[in-house]
């Protein structure tokens, strides 16, 4: 027991050491690759209409000119002390936009985490139940489908049918612009905007935010719920192997009791591990969801400050990426390692 | 059993989620005096100091005044925040301040705060904003309240143009001098005072009942929506979600929305430009002479107007000089010299005057995204006008903007595509900045008789005078043809049955004029 509680120690005390260099690597990554690409945010801006030398003024004036190892040197300083400066391009504080724009990708992520577990968990389970019949196959190829099919493309066509044919869903935006007023900073508690307005009982606010996230959410969840499918599937045919549950079939157990008793909650250790992972993906997954339906996010902030060359931003929404993946990762791993004694470097 | 039940579960959920989501309808565009605009065209600051941009300058308007601004329709400044302006000599612009303007805040706008919005905007020199603008401005006095004193370094007669730009608003002297304020806390003495600015959402402007000036608004609350796409604000524009959709619809956007019932298209005379620089050491020709032929036979070839038909689907007006029709001084020199329409055998014949090989081959340059999507359109249609004369073969190449912004400026590309937006509506910037010899373009272009114009018709106030000289300028431009004008756009916006006042804000001015819009 002394032994195995050590080597947990020293599991946990090796992965947090792992973890800075590995956001260390990426900021940098990050910080060379916008030094590489051509332009900065003031040719963005203002190429083609004002003079060469004013840009270079301009650029001058704004710390371009400086060495990179300088810059760099700078830029890690104040990663350290979560200090991520102002935007270049729109004068924002880094901090705002991940505490307004990252809230949204984070509902956005939650509901499409809770529509990816709900489709995915049931169809898989369905599918694993009734294998090699219609619900399997059906469920296996409605899990490909989704999966393969790119989630703009979902997404336009979730547009097309729902905002123009039918006219029964909003394909834009977070809220309407009302609401999005209404339910402004000075009544923000969250910045999630279902929480806020469930809290203030603005129902009709609340109304429109839900409606705003059905076609996001269903989108996005529907590319991970493709993930999910085959899981749940496959964990429940091994688990539905198991001698355990050859036994409780003996003693006359019923199937269902069998399957959801049983199997199902076996099954879905794994699932929960790689559902973790799946989330912190999801964050950074949403890009292209919110690209195509306008969703105010820290993805579709990081596309923008990226067509400007906005360093400073991109720097700063990189990193606070990185750290999210990471911590998560950290968590599942700590968890598997707390909850399997075999897992250990 | 147990199957029927799992069925009819799944199916219970189905039918739940139906009825919900049939409760709900999409949102409809705000009633009352709330006008909603949707728009692809973010701020960059609502700090004057801090703006050189178009939307910036659409906030600006709205909630802070100028000390001098364009009425709707015409292109002359006309005195705002001031009660009148002029040179007392043509180093020194002398204005007297109004009476009785307040702030957002309550304090009074007066010469004071005029000299600071000047000074800091100096002194700053935001990266982003427009103080090169200012670059001729020696010094700004405020002897007393209602007196201001511009000293310029050199005369300029376009400084009462650069008064009514965005990046000249007047602001409180609580702004900080050395930084620029945040875009969430605007203090203005405009028609609207900054309800929440939330970036890349939304801006949300209400009618400030005590503005003092003219024109006061005549809706309650404006709202401007960010979208990111064109698609997206078309979408937006075709459910209701905004009343106003201005800035930018592609032309097959338009096409579709004119067909669309409850909507109107409308368009009004735009000042932005587009046209082909010829970098003159880098252009084909072994000669000046030669050189010189090649660009005016690409002038005889190119066909605007099918241009404008074809890609643009009218969206545009073909454009026969570097000043845009709507300003002062405009000519249409490109016409006189070269015709309406293509003259194949009048480019033949100044290539072989020149004894110029067909086909010449010219490397055209675009950029795909910068000026319009239409733009690899618009640079294949030049290019099969081009090859099918059969002077010409024309190969095409793109890069994306940051890459081109800083190439076509540093001898990369011989022939490339720009386009200009204006700082203010005077045929100078249409003409200094594109036909000096320190002009941004670093096309190599270089006529003493054009500077000679250039510095007359800036230092002049005299209307005859630079009329004259403006003549003589555009002329020039279309006899060496260093750039060759193609289209100048129309400004087009898709309003809901029954907004009102979208068109009477089109003007060369390009102030969206929020306040005389209304809703039915």
């Amino acid at each position: 027991m002394g032994r195995q509680g050590t080597s947990l120690r020293a599991y946990i005390l090796t992965r947090f050491a792992l973890a800075v260099p590995t956001v260390v690597i990426l900021l940098t990554l990050v910080f060379l690759l916008m030094r590489v690409a051509p332009g900065n945010p003031i040719q963005a801006a203002l190429g083609g209409h004002v003079s060469p030398e004013e840009i270079e003024r301009r650029s001058e004036a704004a710390g371009y000119d400086r060495p990179i190892i300088v810059q760099y040197g700078e830029y890690m300083g104040q990663v350290a002390t979560f200090d991520f400066g102002t935007t270049l391009t729109d004068h924002r504080p880094v901090t705002d936009i991940i505490k307004e724009n990252g809230s949204a990708t984070v509902e956005l992520s939650a509901a499409a985490f809770l529509v990816a577990l709900v489709v995915g968990v049931s169809i898989g389970l369905v599918a694993g139940r009734y294998r090699d019949t219609g619900w399997d196959v059906g469920g296996r190829l409605f899990g490909i489908v989704v999966y393969a099919a790119p989630v703009f493309f979902t997404g336009f066509l979730a547009q097309l049918l729902f905002g123009d044919v039918l006219g029964v869903l909003p394909v834009s935006g977070r809220a309407s612009p009302e609401t999005t007023f209404a339910v402004g900073e000075q009544t923000a508690y969250t910045h999630l905007l279902l929480v806020d307005t469930l809290l203030h009982g603005d129902w009709p606010e609340f109304w429109d935010a839900f409606t705003h996230l059905i076609l996001p959410a269903v989108t996005l969840g529907l590319l991970v719920s493709g993930v999910m499918i085959r899981l749940v599937r496959v964990n429940l045919l091994q688990t539905m192997r198991g001698d355990y549950v050859e036994a409780a079939r003996a003693r006359g157990v019923s199937e269902r009791r069998v399957v959801i008793h049983h199997a199902f909650r076996n099954a879905m250790v794994p699932v929960v591990t790689v559902a973790g992972l799946q989330f912190a993906i999801l964050l950074g997954g949403a890009v292209l969801t919110e690209e195509t339906f306008n969703w105010p996010g820290i993805g579709s902030e990081l596309v923008r400050y990226l067509n400007n060359r906005d360093y400073i931003a991109v720097q700063g929404i990189i990193t606070v990426f990185a750290l999210a993946v990471v911590v998560i990762s950290l968590l599942i791993d700590l968890v598997n390692a707390f909850v399997d004694p075999r897992v250990r470097y | 059993m147990s199957r029927r039940r799992e069925v009819g579960f799944l199916a219970a959920i189905a039918v739940a989620a139906s009825v919900a989501v049939a409760g709900c309808g999409t949102s409809e565009s705000g009633g009352g005096g709330t006008i909603i605009r949707g728009t692809i065209d973010q701020p960059v600051s609502y700090d004057p100091a801090g703006a050189y941009d178009l939307p910036s300058y659409d906030g600006i308007y709205a909630m802070y005044q100028n000390v001098m601004t364009i009425p709707p329709g015409e292109t002359n400044p006309v005195p705002e925040a001031a009660e009148s302006c002029d040179y007392t000599d043509p180093k020194t612009y002398e204005c007297t301040m109004k009476d009785g303007l307040k702030f957002s805040d309550g304090s009074t706008l007066d010469s004071k705060d005029v000299k600071f919005t000047f000074d800091r905007n100096v002194e700053i020199a935001s990266p982003t904003g427009g103080s090169s603008l200012l670059a001729n401005l020696k010094s700004t006095e405020a002897p007393d309240p209602k007196t201001v004193i511009f000293n310029l370094k050199a005369p300029d007669a376009t400084l009462p143009f650069v008064l009514t730009t965005g990046s000249a608003a007047i602001v409180p002297d609580s702004y900080p001098a050395d930084k620029l304020q945040s875009s969430e806390k605007v203090i203005g003495s405009g028609r609207y005072t900054l309800a929440d600015y939330k970036s890349g959402e939304q801006t949300v402007m209400q009618k400030n009942d005590d503005y003092t000036g003219d024109d006061p608004a005549e809706n309650d609350q404006v709202i401007v929506q960010y979208y990111d796409k064109s698609s997206e604000l078309k979408l937006a524009v075709q459910q209701g979600d905004v009343d106003i959709a201005y800035r930018s619809l592609s032309p097959t956007d338009i096409s579709d929305l004119e067909d669309q019932e409850g909507i109107e298209v409308v368009d009004g005379n735009g000042i932005e430009i587009r046209y082909l620089v010829f970098n003159l050491d880098l252009q084909p020709g072994t000669s000046d002479a030669q050189k010189l032929a090649i660009r005016k036979a690409v002038a005889y070839t190119i066909d605007r107007q099918d241009i404008a038909d074809r890609v643009y689907n009218g969206t545009v007006e073909p454009l026969y000089s570097m000043v845009p029709q709507g300003l002062q001084f405009a000519t249409e020199a490109f016409k006189d010299t070269y015709g309406e329409s293509p003259d194949t055998d009048e480019a033949k014949s100044e290539l072989q005057k020149a004894g110029v090989k067909t086909p010449v081959d010219l490397e055209l340059w675009y950029t795909p995204s910068h000026y319009g999507p239409a733009s690899a359109d618009e640079y294949a249609e030049i290019k099969r006008q081009l090859d099918d004369s059969g002077l010409f073969s024309a190969t095409l190449k793109s890069t994306e903007w940051n890459q081109y912004s800083t190439a076509a400026f540093t001898d990369k590309y011989p022939q490339y595509q720009l386009g200009w937006f204006p700082d203010y509506p005077d045929a100078d910037d249409y003409t200094a900045s594109f036909y000096s010899k320190d002009s941004f373009l670093n096309d190599h272009y270089s006529n003493p008789q054009m500077e000679k114009l250039l510095a007359q018709e800036k230092a002049s106030t005299d209307d005859a005078e630079r009329t004259k000289a403006f003549d003589q300028i555009q002329q020039i431009g279309a006899d060496d043809v260093p750039t060759i004008p193609i289209w100048q756009g129309k400004q087009v916006a898709a309003v809901q049955d029954g907004v009102t006042g979208v068109e009477d804000t089109f003007d060369p001015s390009f102030i969206f004029r929020y306040w005389l819009i209304t809703k039915d």
